[in-house]
């Protein structure tokens, strides 16, 4: 890529007052943290609290015994494909209502069949259903799924100005049924898909309907993912109930309330093992395949399979990388830092459209050729030379990713999502990214850490240990897969060579089309099809949430 | 039996010959300069110059140990016999043409010392040892050519400085400051032992290796020295190796006509 074509340039200019080319700089004369707008706001926010409060706070001159943060200069981040620049700060989640959103918007969904409950009100119970029965169940959902009553006579019942973002949705791939549907309540998958995607995603979804509940974002943040289903089971149970006037405890209804409640249910995340102790919907329960579909940016730009790639890491570095490893898995605040380097100063950015250009040339374009050695060694090699080289050729990139894991991520996320492209298949694309540490730990002759550089020197053994009959297993891994379990900085990447391969051939889809259809819905809180411009506006605090409790406190 | 050659690294460039010859533990690395016995004590600051090693147990002669033909086959170090704490010694070794990389620190200690622990980072390498044989090793790694002053910093906390630029000086950035330059003696001065409790003397450790002979002694590939990309040998092994192991897990034996 040419000089003038490389995309961090001008976020290392606006860095750092020196050249990007410059090896040399002066520290210790910043100031320390005063240096940071948003510091000085959380040092003059915590003395008020102290004071009222009267046990100690926030105070950075504590740090490292009186040396505080700051040192050196503490840069400003751009969110990568925007235009917006902001501090570090202000990409932790707990100071960004956009990363929150996403990820409530995310635990808040549970897809629920229609069909085997309409099957057993037909044949078990004698009702009959029409799309006239549909539309009037569905409004009587979107009256009890915030959390109201519909069959008991004297019941308390949640205020609307609370739950303002629970409702339900439902999608078909039958235009005709789809047609009948009651327009408030559809996802059109016409509308909101590319001609080509939608006639995929209505092949394989076929005449089936399926609802989307989304249980109110006040719920995911006081409840466990594990709440979400059994919400929707009871508010779906109690509509269909009213809605088909059923007998309420006939061991018929029984029948019923499996098929309606349960049978058909698709969780976001599945349960997890009793090591890690958390519930269905939580995020390391939830495959990679599933997160790159819930990004909807193949909606947007169908024909760029690279930004597509880019906006789904940004979503997976978020939940993955800050919410789950960095809080759940280990507390504190540090993998933010860390995990910001895949969305943040355009420098994945640059590295993939590289990677993009170079088998565009090469290969005659995306999903061209069949993964082989020859393709893998290629363009895994190449895309990781480069990337090295740039932190190489511009200390300020290098100073910018300033931990080598942070190096070791975006190098291999930009040679695994080429290998994606250029192959049009996931598992070569991860089979790239572990070539890519290979090679980055004997250029560097230095990678992540421990735990890091161990995931990385087995992963080339266990990237085609296994065939599946459909030759993509490495969708439905995630961050609890044995060897991803604790390490920070590679499930981000990973659903980047997901979403690649996937874009790279044209799919609407990466693996499971109900998924990316729940999601194409413009009355989400959270902005699916831009997540990088949308956690930007969460940092500059323009971002407004679901979920606030202004209606039940005191006026502030 | 044909006489067993170690190849300690593939590569046809400079800078794998360099790694060969510091992983050879046959290799005598050039000693620069001397630094007190006392100065090394302070500056790892886990005793005072003088003051006895601490125990964690009595000595193995005292202790009566159990009946292990392991234990018989392994020859304790002093330390282990003395029955002295395990204490570490950590360096950050600069990206900007240092001696040594994290990898390179550690498999050359793998290969030259018994008794370390020794992890990898990607600035920073934590060696541990008995202390007594700690401080024979750590003599090693300060005195000669694989310690540059300036750009490998001895850092046991707040240990990062790997990847940024260097000051006007030429130093590694070092957030708790422990080194210096001094300009009168163009030398490095530590004013603070490595987790940066001050000391009670400054400790000078030497001047900062010349720009040119770093580059001839570095064990970093760089594109702005020698890039990575000229040693298809070292790349061509690495892919074959992410080859056996994708095939075959860890028993390339499995991949046939290799």
């Amino acid at each position: 890529m040419s000089e003038e074509k490389k995309m961090f340039l001008e976020a290392l200019r606006r860095k750092f007052k020196e050249s990007p080319e410059e090896k040399q700089t002066k520290f210790y004369i910043y100031d320390g943290w005063k240096q940071s707008k948003r510091k000085r706001e959380f040092v003059e926010a915590a003395q008020k609290i102290a004071k009222e409060r009267t046990v100690p706070f926030y105070n950075p001159d504590l740090h490292l015994g009186g040396i505080p943060l700051g040192q050196r200069v503490l840069m400003p981040y751009r969110l990568s494909g925007t235009d917006i620049y902001c501090e570090g700060d202000d990409l932790h989640f707990i100071n960004n209502a956009a990363m929150q959103q996403m990820w409530h918007d995310i635990r808040r969904t549970v897809i629920v069949g229609l069909d085997a409950a309409h099957t057993v009100l037909q044949k078990r119970l004698g009702k009959e259903v029409t799309p006239e029965t549909v539309n009037h169940y569905l409004e009587v959902l979107n009256h009890a799924l915030p959390g109201a009553a519909v069959v008991q006579e004297h019941m308390v019942e949640t205020h609307p100005g609370l739950v303002s973002d629970s409702y339900v949705k439902v999608f078909t791939g039958d235009d005709e049924l789809a047609d009948e549907i009651d327009d408030r309540f559809l996802i059109d998958i016409n509308k909101e898909f590319p001609a080509e995607h939608a006639a995929q995603l209505k092949a394989a979804i076929g005449k089936r309907i399926y609802q989307v509940c989304r249980m109110p974002t006040l719920v995911a943040m006081t409840c466990d993912g594990g709440t979400m289903s059994r919400w929707a089971a009871m508010q779906i149970s109690m509509s269909m109930i009213n809605a088909y006037k059923l007998m309420a405890g006939e061991a018929a209804v029984g029948e019923f309330a499996f098929a309606a409640k349960h049978a058909e249910v698709i969780e976001m995340g599945t349960l997890m093992p009793w090591r890690r102790a958390r519930g269905p919907n939580e995020p390391g329960g939830i495959p990679l395949g599933y997160m790159a579909d819930i990004c909807q940016a193949s909606r947007v730009k169908p024909d760029d399979p690279v930004w597509v790639a880019l906006e789904s890491i940004s979503m997976a570095a978020v939940l993955y990388d800050q919410f789950w490893f960095g809080s759940y898995m280990s507390g504190g605040v540090g993998f933010t830092q860390y995990a910001t380097c895949t969305y943040t100063d355009n420098i994945l950015d640059d590295f993939c459209y590289y990677g993009a250009e170079y088998v565009k040339k090469k290969y005659g374009g995306f999903a061209k050729v069949k993964p082989s050695w020859d393709v893998i060694n290629d363009v895994a090699t190449e895309v990781t030379l480069y990337g090295l080289e740039q932190y190489e050729r511009y200390p300020a990139l290098m100073e910018t990713h300033f931990g080598g894991s942070q190096r070791a991520a975006v190098v291999a996320a930009g040679a695994g999502v080429s290998v994606s492209l250029v192959t049009g298949h996931s598992t070569a694309g991860i089979n790239g990214w572990y070539l890519s540490q290979l090679l980055h730990k004997e250029e560097m002759g230095r990678l992540g850490f421990y735990g890091y550089d161990c995931q990385d020197q087995c992963g080339s053994a266990n990237s085609f240990s296994w065939r599946s009959d459909e030759g993509l297993p490495f969708n439905l891994r995630g961050v609890n897969y044995p060897n991803y379990a604790l390490n920070v900085g590679h499930q981000s990447a990973y659903c980047g060579i997901v979403s690649a391969a996937h874009g790279g051939r044209g799919d609407a889809w990466t693996t499971n089309p109900l998924i990316k259809v729940a999601f194409a819905d413009k009355d989400l809180k959270f902005d699916f099809t831009h997540p990088r411009l949308c956690f930007g506006k969460g940092a500059l605090r323009e971002f407004m949430p679901a979920g606030e409790r202004d209606l039940i406190i005191p006026s502030h | 039996m044909v006489d067993y050659k170690p190849q300690y690294y593939p590569g046809g460039s400079n800078i794998a010959a360099n790694r060969r010859k510091y992983i050879d533990p046959n290799y005598q690395l050039r000693k620069l300069r001397t630094i007190s016995d006392d100065d090394l004590v302070r500056l790892m600051g886990h005793r005072v110059p003088g003051e006895a090693y601490k125990s964690v147990h009595p000595p193995l002669e005292e202790l009566g140990e159990p009946a292990c033909p392991i234990r018989e086959l392994v020859e304790p170090t002093p330390g282990a016999k003395a029955g002295d704490r395990i204490r570490y010694i950590q360096f950050t070794d600069s990206v900007y043409f240092a001696p040594l990389t994290p990898y390179m620190r550690a498999w050359m200690g793998h290969m030259r010392y018994r008794g370390v622990d020794i992890g990898v980072l990607s600035g920073r390498v934590p060696l541990e040892a008995r202390e007594r044989d700690l401080e024979k090793v750590a003599k090693e790694l300060v005195e000669t050519e694989i310690f540059d002053p300036a750009r490998v910093g001895i850092r046991g906390a707040t240990v990062h400085g790997h990847a940024l630029r260097l000051d006007e000086n030429g130093l590694m950035f070092d957030a708790l400051r422990r080194f210096q330059f001094d300009k009168n003696k163009g030398e490095v001065v530590y004013v603070k032992d490595q987790v940066g409790v001050p000391l009670d003397r400054p400790i000078y450790v030497g001047k900062p290796i010349p720009e040119d002979e770093l580059r001839r002694i570095t064990s970093q590939f760089r594109v702005d020295g020698e890039p990575f990309r000229n040693d298809v040998e070292l790349i061509q092994f690495v892919q074959r190796i992410h080859m056996l192991r994708t095939e075959a897990g860890f028993d390339p034996n499995k991949v046939k006509d290799i």
